[in-house]
């Protein structure tokens, strides 16, 4: 009936339940800073976007898996980037709640002219401050690479598709399509997250909004001690 | 009455939040999950379980037994007769990490081995369970920590 390898299935189902549980809590704050910051744009398209980014990080991911057929080879070489980029995604996190609070423009300890200020309110400023929609699109690019178990799971199927494949492109292909797979799988429920959390009711409640910035702040900086610890 | 709404609304929001920063917690394995489920020291040691008819015995290597490494899964059944081979999926007790299967291929009668590769999970947590089915003949479930 289908000529589609049912393992595609699986991981489609697969991704879409993590999505429902592991993912909202992995990247439910980063989804929900990114709403939360998106305070009078409509949120689709950012998220969409968002999304977008992430599953062509994954998408690679799968296909260079597939294509080496060797999981601990690949993530061995980019265990630190990983690594950076969980401590980057929860810097992020808590500029972002910063900003959300206004409590970042009133941080004065740094001085004036300090790089580290300049740094937060300019790089990060500019990146959460961005106009353009566009912006979100890298933003997903880079945060696919935050380590997540699932994703590594997906990735090991992956690389033994690849080591069962008859080609290295072969493998390259069907580690691609099983990571395209699970990365739609995980789609509806940040999509969900991302819209809940950007309800006009929800974002023009100073109070709420207020709250929201400083767990923001703490998961951001749990997300940093993890990065550090990984 | 408005108001009412809108308070109501605001904490579900506020839950909403909440809710999605503690969801990486997993829930520890307790209570029903432990029943029937060895936990073991697998850095030092084989696990085993008795079934009804016979024991399941289980064995990763290299040792001490650390995640997002290649391992080797030896299995050793005794007083069962199997028709099938054997297979293991490996998983965390209380977050479903996705399907990890480790294949099984006899190596002597009774005795079967496969290669797989425990994940890291990011929340830190190291505990992970390794369930042996033996189709149509049943379960074994061990629970250890992995080293990260």
């Amino acid at each position: 009936m289908s000529s589609i390898d049912p393992l595609v299935w699986v991981f489609l189902a697969t991704g879409f339940t993590v999505g429902f549980g592991h993912c909202i809590g992995m990247c439910g704050p980063i989804v929900i800073s990114l709403s939360l910051n998106l305070r009078t744009a409509n949120t689709t398209w950012p998220h969409l976007l968002y999304n977008a980014g992430r599953l062509t990080t994954y998408t690679l991911l799968g296909g260079i898996m597939g294509a080496t057929g060797s999981f601990t080879m690949v993530t061995s070489r980019i265990a630190d980037v990983q690594k950076g980029v969980l401590i980057f995604s929860g810097v992020l996190i808590v500029v972002m709640g910063l900003m959300m609070s206004g409590w970042l423009t009133r941080i004065q300890c740094f001085g004036d002219h300090s790089r580290l200020q300049s740094f937060l309110a300019g790089g990060y400023g500019r990146l959460i401050r961005s106009k353009s929609i566009a912006a979100y699109y890298p933003i997903g690019l880079l945060l696919g690479l935050l380590p997540c178990g699932p994703v590594y799971t997906a990735l090991i199927a992956a690389a033994r598709a690849g080591m069962e494949a008859s080609s290295m492109q072969t493998g390259f292909v069907k580690g691609m399509i099983l990571l395209l797979a699970f990365g739609l799988g995980t789609v509806p429920a940040l999509l969900l997250v991302g819209k809940l959390a950007g309800l006009k009711w929800l974002t023009r409640r100073s109070l709420i909004y207020k709250i929201g910035a400083l767990t923001m702040i703490v998961m951001g900086g749990y997300f940093i001690i993890k990065g550090i610890q990984f | 009455m408005i108001k009412k709404i809108t308070i109501t609304r605001g904490l579900s929001g506020v839950l909403l939040l909440l809710a999605v920063t503690v969801l990486p917690i997993p829930v520890a394995a307790g209570g029903k999950e432990n029943r029937g489920i060895t936990k073991c020291d697998i850095h030092h040691v084989a696990c085993v379980q008795t079934l009804a008819q016979g024991t399941v015995t289980l064995n990763i290597l290299p040792k001490p037994v650390k995640a997002m490494a290649d391992l080797t899964f030896q299995v050793a059944i005794t007083g069962v007769p199997t028709l099938q081979n054997p297979f293991i999926d490996l998983s965390m007790p209380g977050m479903y990490m996705g399907p990890n299967h480790v294949t099984l291929e006899p190596v002597s009668p009774g005795k079967y081995e496969g290669t797989g590769i425990f994940v890291r999970c990011p929340t830190g947590i190291t505990l992970w369970r390794a369930t042996v089915t033996i189709p149509e003949k049943g379960t074994a479930h061990f629970i250890f920590d992995v080293i990260y």
